[in-house]
């Protein structure tokens, strides 16, 4: 059993919250397993915001926050260095052989958090996401695709083309039809369109990115290694 | 129904009780008895439990003998005096709990229109000032801003009469009664004004010294609520017990009230106005005819 | 809006195809609505039940319900629910924590006014101070008032319970409310695969008059006219009235359990009927009961799960069965009181063996992880705790 429980800690206006659908969506359109907790409470940004999701090649049963993650995702460097999350320290109840993600350009874990990692046998994987979602779409708003583009990367859960479904239920609503029959779109929705279109391929390219990424450095997962909840 | 119901099925006859017999063929089923015939057609109600003099169990027999169509009437109240002849009369009655009278009719009369559109189902609140102006007040109100299609009769005794004789928010201002030791603190309740504001399309005030306008009132309010909306009655019918009105002194406490402030007030919007115009003029044909 | 076509309940809820969607417990429970030929719904907000209460206004504005309104407030709501249903309507509302609070003065007498139909409730605090998160003691609150009682584990739980409900809900020999409860948010607001029956069907219409006590429509014999107030009479009248009215709806009350049987598979639902340690649960800490089984079962413990669907009425003689082997039983729960570890305990000869937990309140996650502490102890296990805390 394949089994992901995931905290991802960020901060407000980095899509934190529509990361976590995403990751859901894509499972689904997978065949495969995904709960969500949902969010409440008004988000404001630059405010600390988290979200949990779990993933699974077998149902999941479990609901509510993940207290005890097996997976970390830290968007926002202040996560760690100004301690803007409601979980502190952001590590905080992560379990054995576990691993963190982290968006940073430059190695922010002190010394002793990195003592505690270790003793838990956790691998970190650091990438600076802005950077990248900012050199391939062009906008810091993708820092939230680089970060599922590694996660999936690693763990190898769905394809490209569940990622991509995902993305289109995210942005197109699931129902636009592009090729409207006999109506045609009228220039502001078919604008609408093309701007949410263009918008869609940037994400993607930012999350192939990643997904090589992980090849490259050697992150990916193998087949046998069982995640241990 | 109504009237196929109420009907005994032939060879039926003789094991009916003598009494509903009785109401089938000398009651108000089916016709529209004559208010000042009291005494010579078979009631709907006929025995209560209530206090000897009480005038609201006056008024609540006049009521039946004024349904337009009593066997397609349903009668809802509330903890209180009224209740007490309601339960007893021979048109179903609704007792559900504190002061949601409006509240149940509101969903009663929506389920009788899904399910019988074409036919007549009348309505009736009938609920003390307890019942509908304090612990209901929410739900009475809201009935009427939501233009339930429903009639609303508040028998007003002024008091708590049926728990001890309490101050109510109709009692009026300066009175002593129970859990107002020192007198009433603040004015009676404008009902009627309260029930014009909220939306009501007919809504009269009335001290009952009259038989015939009491049952023309209920009348009008009943079809106006049939098909306009929401149609509200404040009626005075004194405690003769907790104000210690002597018994014969009832009926004369009524036309002193009318004198002062229940003097007979009838409002209604125009549309209401020109249906029963219309109405009463068609009735004048068929008389004439 | 698709023609639907009325097709037995049988049909509808034990053989139709199935089609699986991932949805919210909201969307589960506005699903079965759409399907339950509901006529009236009467809606009043209150977190988190109102996007069940907005989706069946859709419904409605769609033409699946026939009529629909926001009330004045929750006992304004239950009260004209008792209206509708009475004036032969088949109804639906749902509300959560202080709602069903401010409503219960109604509903608590919808059993004796014999009133079908289903309620839904969104657990959420009820106590000061103010939170909007789902502890579920207000279930506490539903058991002695002779309602029907289902308890829904997931979103599938929901739909399936909520459509059965009304089928069941209706049966001439029950002829009760049925409350279906899930947790707030963790079922409403997230969302699970449900596997939906084809929204072209629909239940029947209700026939008010396959009934123990007639609809009040004007529409029925004599019979029920009333000449008189039985409950007014002497006192030992009243005593006997209201008694053998009680007896009555407690009866019905029991009587529903073969009926949730037939829709339902049981009042219970039991994982590892030999298990030597037992998890008993219900509604979402059944959930986190089955993910603590199987961590169980994969480290080679004999551990079994019973989820209790119905706790009204309540599995005394299937818990019975089930536990007379069992060395201890666990009973998590999402509440202060432990409304459940009591029942479970009054239902078995051997109460030692319950243990009172683990609980969470104030609407906080029950974690598996506190489960598999109690599992550990159960078996004399001693775990090092190896995640920082």
């Amino acid at each position: 059993m394949k089994r992901y429980n995931i905290r991802i800690a960020g901060v407000g206006g980095q899509g934190v919250v529509t990361s976590a659908h995403i990751l859901g969506n894509a499972m689904a359109a997978a065949g495969k397993y995904a709960s969500l907790v949902p969010f409440f409470g008004s988000e404001k940004r630059m405010a600390p915001v988290e979200a949990y999701v779990r993933v699974s090649d077998q149902p999941i049963y479990e609901v509510g926050e993940v207290v005890y993650p097996n997976v970390i995702m830290i968007y926002h460097p202040q996560v760690i260095t100004h301690g803007k999350s409601y979980t502190m320290p952001f590590y905080y109840g992560l379990k054995e052989n576990g691993m963190v993600i982290i968006n940073s350009d430059v190695d922010i874990i002190p010394d002793e958090d990195k003592k505690v990692l270790e003793d838990l046998n956790a691998r970190i994987y650091m990438i600076p996401a802005t950077q990248i979602a900012r050199d391939i779409a062009g906008t810091e708003l993708a820092t939230n695709m680089a970060m599922i583009g590694l996660f999936f990367g690693i763990t190898r859960l769905v394809n490209l083309e569940h990622i991509e479904k995902a993305l289109i239920e995210r942005f197109l609503g699931g129902t636009f039809v592009a090729s409207g029959g006999t109506t045609a779109l009228d220039s502001a929705i078919e604008k609408k369109f093309k701007k949410k279109q263009e918008l869609l391929a940037k994400n993607m390219e930012v999350i192939k990115y990643t997904i090589k990424l992980a090849e490259e450095n050697g992150w990916v997962e193998t087949e046998t290694e069982e995640v241990k909840t | 129904m109504g009237l196929e119901y109420v009907r005994i099925s032939p060879g039926f006859e003789k094991y009916m009780p003598r009494d509903y017999v009785d109401l089938v063929k000398y009651g108000p089923f089916g016709k529209q008895v004559d208010v000042m015939q009291m005494g010579q057609f078979k009631e709907l109600v006929e025995e209560h439990p209530m206090c000897a003099g009480c005038y609201m169990a006056y008024f609540i027999r006049v009521f039946y003998a004024a349904l337009p169509n009593p066997e397609d009437t349903i009668v809802l109240g509330t903890a209180g005096c009224a209740r007490l002849a309601l339960s007893q009369a021979a048109v179903p009655f609704i007792y559900g709990n504190y002061g949601d009278t409006n509240a149940v009719a509101s969903g009663l009369k929506r389920a009788l229109s899904i399910r019988f559109p074409d036919k007549v189902k009348d309505v009736v609140v009938i609920a003390g000032d307890g019942g509908l102006i304090d612990i209901g007040f929410g739900m009475t109100m809201h009935s009427w801003f939501r233009r339930e299609k429903f009639t609303t009769i508040m028998v007003d005794n002024e008091v708590y009469g049926n728990t001890g004789g309490q101050e109510s928010g109709m009692s009026p201002k300066g009175i002593q009664l129970k859990m107002a030791p020192l007198g009433k603190k603040f004015d009676k309740i404008n009902a009627v004004e309260l029930a014009k504001t909220a939306g009501c399309v007919y809504v009269a005030r009335i001290s009952p010294t009259n038989p015939k306008r009491i049952a023309k009132t209920i009348r009008r309010a009943i079809l106006a609520a049939r098909h306009f909306g929401p149609t509200f009655i404040h009626a005075y019918t004194s405690c003769n017990i907790e104000y210690s009105i002597p018994t014969r002194e009832v009926l004369a406490d009524a036309r002193k009230r009318e004198k002062q402030d229940f003097k007979f007030y009838e409002w209604m919007t125009d549309e209401v106005k020109e249906f029963f115009e219309e109405l009463e003029r068609k009735e004048k044909q068929e008389v004439k005819k | 809006m698709p023609e639907q076509r009325v097709v037995e309940p049988e049909y509808l809820i034990l053989e139709a195809p199935r089609e699986r969607k991932f949805i919210t417990g909201s969307q589960a429970f506005a699903e079965a609505v759409k399907r339950a030929n509901v006529d009236v719904a009467i809606a009043y907000p209150i977190t988190p039940q109102s996007e069940t209460m907005h989706l069946v206004g859709d419904l409605y504005a769609q033409g699946y319900v026939k009529d629909y309104y926001r009330a004045e407030e929750e006992y304004g709501a239950m009260s004209a629910i008792a209206g509708a249903v009475r004036g032969g309507a088949r109804a639906f509302t749902a509300t959560s924590g202080p709602g069903l609070l401010r409503g219960l003065e109604a509903i608590a007498s919808w059993p004796g006014h014999r009133i079908p139909a289903v309620l839904g409730i969104m657990t959420r605090v009820v106590n000061a101070p103010l939170s909007i998160q789902p502890d579920n003691v207000e279930i506490a609150y539903l058991l002695n008032a002779g309602l029907i009682v289902l308890h829904a584990e997931n979103q599938q739980d929901v739909f399936d319970f909520t459509l059965a409900g009304f089928v069941i809900s209706e049966k001439v020999d029950v002829y009760l409310p049925v409350v279906v409860a899930t947790e707030g948010f963790f079922v409403t607001h997230a969302k699970g695969y449900v596997d939906l029956p084809p929204e072209d069907m629909k239940l029947p219409p209700r026939d008010p008059y396959k009934a123990p006590v007639p609809p009040t429509d004007c529409e029925i014999p004599p019979a029920r006219i009333q000449r008189d107030a039985p409950v007014q009479k002497s006192n030992f009248m009243s005593y006997l009235i209201h008694a053998v009215w009680q007896q009555e709806v407690w009866s019905a009350n029991r009587r529903a359990a073969k009926w949730i049987k037939h829709y339902l598979g049981g009042l219970i639902e039991v994982v590892n009927p030999d298990a030597e340690v037992f998890i008993v649960a219900s509604g979402c800490a059944a959930a986190q009961g089955r993910e603590a089984q199987r961590y169980a079962t994969m480290e080679g413990l004999n551990v079994g799960l019973v989820k209790i669907k119905s706790l009204r009425p309540f599995p005394t003689n299937e818990l019975r069965e089930v536990l007379k082997n069992a060395k201890a039983v666990i009973v998590p729960e999402h509440n202060i009181v432990g409304w459940l570890a009591k029942e479970v305990k009054a239902a078995i000869p051997n109460s030692g063996i319950v243990v009172d937990g683990p609980r969470v309140y104030g609407g906080m996650t029950l974690p598996v992880e506190l489960i598999m502490d109690e599992i550990y102890k159960a078996f004399g296990i001693k775990k090092e705790k190896k995640t920082v805390v």
